[in-house]
């Protein structure tokens, strides 16, 4: 119903350049925004209709490249998507990778494409065993129904691929215009676990304020909105590298990631977030193991 | 069974079954006019059985639609309800705007002019190689093809803390009923200057608009009796249905008594205490209320899952053009348990649904190609006392998917005036008396 809701979205956007809102309306605005900020113009098309009997990961163009003549193993990555959803704005996806996280051997680069959006990567994510489990949740822009692609390299050279289908119904194709509410851009969310056991596999969820502006959209005098985005987040344990994300476009707006955290002494999780324009943000909090 | 599948002819009118179906699907309660006119049939076969489970929106309009097409067919409808309170106006109800017996209605019209065989019973079990439903009073039906309506049931447990037991404290109200009441009897309670807090689930749900209306029904009595009440709605979206005008009509006339906190503002709730009426959000806020009213994640009723129709998505995948189950034929499933977005669960559309899976059964039995169907949705929203807002839809078969029609519907303008709205909200009582009347016969009493 998303779609159909654009003229009221734009008249809401008249009226956020004019009188000063109370702070929930003002959350409201920004919310619909969020919603229309998720848009995509049109890409050329789907990239690719039917599969015609070829493994997902040879369709794509940017996978073959990335995995260099490697054929990936089947069976250990899960992809969690709702099958079909109504909002392609913000498509909560999961990826699980069944496989040791020992400083021997362990995932240490996951990549997510998006067969059928204008340009295919959603991010690459880096892991260290520090992760304890090879596991990445998100919300991610989908412009059509289409298959997303997961490919993961452990630090032994082995590859790893899972896909998985979904229909969008409602895609966020038609809005050509929209307002972000600059106000509380770069403003973070974390949510740490205070206390672990040595050995206990912690969850962790950040959250930051950003248009994630895909650069595909026009605003109404037909401009086209330049990109803007996050480009960069990491997590670090007292220094060593947790995971470290590449954020692509087809991440959604307000960039939500959540991963595991194992580390077996107490210590401090910082985090480092980087737009494409130099803005930058900081958190951090403790854990403490026993 | 089968016979020669040529189109009938009603009298007076050389409409052909084809048109005539695709007009019941489009025109919804429209379709009645169709009842003036009953088919002429040649002697047939005996009668194919069909069993329907449930009596709602969907379910009663599939039995009714059947007999009516086809007063041969023998149509048993099971429900255990004598009664059945519409969820739609359940919030007017809350607000004060409606007394709750309205909302009720019977199943004697389908039983004594329609010919419906009505069974007061659950259907506990599905036998779907035998084609048998196991009855709760221990008997048993044979069907011939099978209609499932059985709604949502909801996933307890899936939103943490949320189970049964909490469903009593911190009322859901999304089936009509004794949570209805609960809910107007904590509402009655609730003391002036406290807060209501409203938690709303992620997509797919019954009724995309009911957490905004209710919300809005709230601030109304609120507004009435405690205007020193708070409305705090937590949603685990970043957007909702016609979002626009329920904005626009909340400023209009609550000011800022509603709250609206979006995902991305840490609305989503993670964890119910339903003793200590407390939530708590993604990023560890606790907001606690003084009445808490929860939207739970749901799935489709439990018998389907019984029947084996649902897939991991805890929904019913059907086949666009007939809403026969994917899974199990002969069985068609129908209204909020299907998986049949762009298309809400609404009871607008289960009841078009319902009229499409009679014609399709009907062409089934018969050896025939189903009609292409069109079903259409109008969604009314009552922000306040003679303050409508509606979206509205046509939805058709495009590429084997189910698809809005580009530039069919949308929503009302936004900046309308009180005329425009007062308009909105009649035609959404006038819906309600209409799409009562086609399910059920009711007749709007006073
Ligand atoms: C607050 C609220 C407001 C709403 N407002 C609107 C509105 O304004 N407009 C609108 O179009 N829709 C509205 N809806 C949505 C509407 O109520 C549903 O979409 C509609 O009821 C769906 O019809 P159904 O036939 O799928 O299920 P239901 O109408 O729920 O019917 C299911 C029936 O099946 C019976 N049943 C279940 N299991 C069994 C079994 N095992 N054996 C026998 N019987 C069984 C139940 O007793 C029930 O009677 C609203 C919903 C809510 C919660």
């Amino acid at each position: 119903m998303k779609g159909i809701d654009l003229k009221t979205q734009e008249t809401t956007g008249h009226e956020a350049r004019g009188a000063p809102l109370n702070p929930g309306r003002r959350r409201a605005l920004r919310a619909l925004a969020v919603g229309a900020a998720g848009a995509w113009l049109l890409g050329r098309g789907a990239l690719l209709g039917e599969s015609g009997g070829r493994a997902v990961w040879e369709r794509l163009d940017a996978a073959r490249e990335r995995l260099d003549g490697a054929r990936p193993e089947p069976g250990a990555i899960r992809l969690d998507l709702p099958g079909v959803t109504q909002d392609g704005s913000a498509v909560p996806l999961t990826v699980d990778i069944e496989h040791p996280m020992s400083e021997e051997d362990y995932v240490e680069a996951l990549y997510l494409y998006a067969l059928g959006n204008p340009t295919p990567e959603i991010a690459d994510v880096y892991f260290g065993p520090l992760a304890g489990r090879a596991r990445l949740s998100t919300r991610i822009r989908l412009n059509q129904s289409q298959t997303v692609l997961a490919l993961a390299r452990t630090s032994g050279g082995r590859w790893l691929a899972g896909h998985r289908d979904v229909r969008v119904t409602v895609s966020g194709c038609l809005s050509q215009d929209g307002t972000y509410d600059f106000d509380s851009l770069m403003r973070t969310r974390i949510r740490v676990p205070p206390r672990l056991r040595s050995g206990e596999v912690g969850d962790v969820r950040t959250l930051i304020d950003h248009p994630m502006e895909t650069g595909l959209r026009e605003d109404r005098q037909g401009r086209t909105i330049p990109e803007r985005i996050i480009k960069e987040f990491r997590a670090e344990f007292e220094g060593t590298p947790v995971v470290r994300v590449r954020l692509y476009r087809a991440i959604s707006a307000n960039p939500y990631l959540r991963f595991p955290v194992a580390p077996d002494t107490s210590g401090e999780l910082a985090f480092h977030w980087h737009d494409d324009q130099g803005e930058s943000a900081t958190e951090a909090a403790r854990i403490e193991i026993g | 069974m089968s016979n020669d599948g040529k189109s009938f002819i009603m009298p007076g009118t050389s409409i052909t079954r084809r048109q005539a179906l695709k007009r019941m699907g489009l025109f919804g309660f429209g379709g009645l006019a169709a009842a003036s006119g009953l088919p002429v049939y040649a002697a047939r076969p005996p009668a194919a059985r069909v069993a329907v489970v449930g009596g709602g929106f969907g379910g009663a309009t599939a039995a009714k639609y059947l007999k009516m097409l086809r007063p041969d067919l023998d149509v048993t409808l099971v429900e255990p309800a004598r009664r059945y309170y519409t969820c739609p106006f359940t919030n007017l109800y809350l607000g004060g705007l409606r007394d709750f017996e309205s909302l009720g209605h019977d199943y004697r019209e389908l039983g004594e002019t329609f010919g419906v065989r009505v069974v007061h019973e659950r259907a506990e079990d599905v036998d779907v190689d035998g084609r048998r439903l196991k009855l709760s009073g221990g008997g048993e039906l044979s069907w011939d093809r099978l209609v499932l309506s059985p709604g949502i049931d909801i996933r307890w447990g899936a939103l943490e803390g949320y189970d049964e037991a909490a469903a009593e404290k911190a009322p859901h109200a999304w089936k009509a009923g004794p949570q209805t009441h609960l809910l107007r009897r904590q509402l009655e309670a609730m003391e002036d200057g406290g807060t209501f807090v409203l938690v709303a689930p992620e997509n797919p749900f019954r009724c995309p608009p009911g957490p905004y209306e209710r919300v809005s029904m709230i601030a109304h009595y609120l507004k009435t009796h405690k205007p020193r009440s708070k409305v705090l709605l937590l949603d685990a979206k970043d957007n909702f249905s016609k979002q626009g005008l329920f904005m626009e009509g909340w400023a209009e006339h609550y000011g800022d008594m509603i709250e609206w906190v979006g995902l991305s503002d840490d609305g989503r709730v993670i964890r119910v205490d339903a003793d200590r009426l407390e939530v708590e959000t993604e990023f560890g806020t606790i907001h606690r209320a003084s009445l808490l009213n929860v939207v739970p994640p749901q799935k489709a009723g439990v018998i389907a899952h019984r029947a084996g129709v649902t897939d991991d998505s805890g929904w019913v995948p059907v086949e666009p053009e007939t809403f026969q189950s994917r899974k199990v034929p002969g069985v068609y499933v129908i209204g909020d348990a299907t998986q049949a977005a762009p298309m809400p669960k609404s009871g607008f559309v289960a009841n078009n649904q319902g009229k499409v899976a009679a014609a399709a059964i009907l062409a089934d039995l018969d050896g025939r190609e189903a009609p292409r169907p069109t079903w259409m949705n109008t969604c009314y929203s009552v922000i306040a006392p003679d303050w409508g807002i509606t979206v509205a839809n046509v939805y058709e078969v495009t590429d084997g998917e189910l698809r809005e029609v580009p530039g069919s519907g949308g929503v009302s303008p936004s900046g309308a005036n009180a005329e425009f709205r007062r308009n909105e909200a009649r035609f959404a009582e006038a819906w309600y008396a209409g799409i009562t009347q086609d399910v059920w016969g009711s007749r709007p009493t006073g």
